[in-house]
């Protein structure tokens, strides 16, 4: 169930919850205003915690080693397609909306993309 | 000084025949402690625990969901007693957030070799709030024979007939399926126990039945045959889960004894029918474990499925809901849709709907699954079924002179309590 390296530009290593040694598919698409930032779940490969579990610990240690403003991101974690026979493995995309406290990513949202809004954010490229 | 270990209660399916198995969590936990900790342990499963006995620590060692509860409630009441309380095992690292708590100390990840840290901090009166060794496996050499000494065995007897022991030969899983967070919690690295080890440890118990608890034997084929050509000369009989799909691996597992596996039935295929008739032609039962709510499964799926396994002869069949377990895809899948509507740990135990399914209501879902039970059991009862394949280990054990009897002092109990007849 290897995850296709379309969905991503680089592995980012982060620590996940319990500082598990965690590893997610990491691409920026840089805007004028904003960083979109899209973290794909990496199934097999990841030997930590999930980038929905780790949520905002993931997205802080995104921000602060890529030197990104917090207030600035738009963040979308990826289910990619694995090409299982499992429907559960399907590609989706969903925007995750933290509230920012003290610095710290929390209070997740989901909002499921259409692919529409998918392909507008990414040929914002 | 005494280590006062503690396995919390939850409450059983309803409708479904009760056995309490002894847990394995605890004496594997046991076997890792210093020399000078003496274990009192006690299973709330089959015994009331004393809050006033005497101990210096306390431990809690939870495997379920569904005990998560009732190990915080018997945390707070050993703390206000004054006693620290450290809690461990799978459920503990599920909930840990939660379980710190509740806890004065929390242990994640496994025992081998960390004990002594934990203890020595714990008399310098310097417990550290969490103890955590996630991911950072310590050497499978480490892992040496669990300590059933602790157990009371005359607890896990059903009228005179003890239950299987519990035992392991491997840890993490190569896998990393949907419902599943073995993977989390072990690692995604298969890491199998040296043979030589793991048959020390089979010969030390005095059980000729056992649950080979590992997720799944079928990981590496090396060493699950060479483990199987090693037990043959002891003659035991195990359960297990899934044995690699090989006619020399099934021949080897059922010259060394397996009893019965549990197999996941996830469709009506022609595999899965062929799969189940292989494991029968080597003389090898099959409890079936199917479970339902899967967003792949429509209403008419889960009823065509349900027809599927009267047609391919399983000896049992074990039916659950999809519960989304912390740290499984499931969960985040769920999680991020919205559909998790019941967040109340004890309702998690796998016959409960706590989620929207995606092609039906909750409600219906719980009726599908009450229905799934009773018409799978409907012309031979769950305990008719259990009662053929115990014969079937009897007669085993008959032809290789293995077999002992019932024991008579213990045919009016079961799981420690009197057994009520309605004899008229």
């Amino acid at each position: 169930m290897k995850v296709p390296e379309k969905y991503y530009d680089e592995i980012f290593n982060f620590e996940g919850q319990w500082n598990l040694p965690s590893k997610c598919g990491l691409k920026v698409i840089e805007t004028k205003d904003k960083k979109i930032i899209i973290v794909t779940e990496l199934y097999q490969e990841n030997p930590g915690s999930s980038v929905t579990y780790a949520g905002g610990l993931l997205a802080k240690q995104i921000c602060e080693k890529k030197g990104f403003n917090k207030h600035d991101i738009i963040y979308i974690e990826c289910n990619p397609n694995t090409n299982s026979k499992l429907s559960f493995y399907d590609e989706e995309f969903f925007q995750v909306n933290f509230d920012l406290e003290n610095g710290e990513f929390v209070n997740p949202h989901y909002k499921q993309l259409t692919s529409e809004e998918m392909k507008r954010y990414i040929s914002q490229q | 000084m005494i280590f006062k270990l503690i396995y919390p209660k939850w409450t059983k399916l309803k409708g479904q025949t009760t056995f309490n198995l002894p847990p394995h969590g605890p004496v594997v936990m046991a076997a890792a402690l210093p020399d000078y900790v003496t274990v009192s342990f006690t299973d709330e499963n089959v015994e009331e625990i004393n809050f006033d006995e005497e101990c210096d620590f306390v431990g809690i060692s939870m495997m379920l969901t569904v005990q998560a509860k009732r190990g915080w409630e018997i945390s707070e009441k050993f703390r206000k007693r004054g006693k620290k309380v450290i809690f461990g095992g799978i459920a503990t690292m599920l909930h840990a957030e939660e379980t710190l708590q509740h806890a004065d100390s929390v242990f994640l990840g496994e025992c081998e070799g960390r004990m002594e840290q934990v203890f020595g901090d714990f008399l310098k009166n310097d417990l550290k709030s969490l103890y955590n060794f996630m991911n950072q496996h310590p050497a499978i050499e480490l892992v040496g024979p669990a300590r059933r000494d602790i157990l009371k065995h005359e607890l896990y007897n059903h009228k005179g007939v003890q239950m299987v022991d519990l035992m392991h030969a491997s840890r993490g899983c190569k896998f990393s399926c949907y419902p599943c967070a073995v993977s989390y919690l072990g690692g995604r690295c298969f890491r199998p126990r040296p043979i030589d080890k793991v048959i020390e440890e089979l010969e030390t118990i005095d059980n000729n039945r056992l649950f080979i608890v590992d997720n799944s034997l079928a990981q590496s084929k090396e060493w699950e045959m060479e483990l199987f050509k090693n037990m043959i000369p002891l003659k035991k009989k195990f359960i297990s889960h899934t044995i690699e799909d090989d006619p020399q691996v099934l021949d080897l597992a059922a010259q060394a004894g397996s009893w019965y596996v549990y197999q996941a039935v996830y469709d009506t295929s022609d595999y899965i029918k062929e799969r189940v008739k292989r494991y029968h032609d080597h003389g090898i039962g099959v409890e079936g474990t199917i479970l339902l709510g899967l967003d792949n499964q429509t209403e008419d799926d889960i009823l065509r499925l349900i027809d599927f396994l009267l047609e391919i002869n399983l000896d049992l069949a074990e039916f659950t809901v999809l519960a989304p377990f912390p740290h499984t895809k499931a969960y985040d899948d769920l999680l991020r849709q919205g559909r998790i509507f019941d967040h109340d740990w004890n309702h998690y135990n796998a016959g409960q709907v706590v989620y929207q399914p995606k092609h039906m209501t909750p409600q219906r879902l719980q009726e599908l699954y009450d229905y799934a039970w009773k018409a799978f059991y409907q012309d031979e009862s769950q305990e008719e079924k259990m009662f053929k394949l115990f014969s079937k280990v009897m007669l085993r054990e008959m032809e290789d002179g293995t077999y002992r009897p019932r024991d008579r002092r213990l045919v009016s109990k079961s799981f420690g309590k009197d057994v009520v007849r309605n004899i008229k």
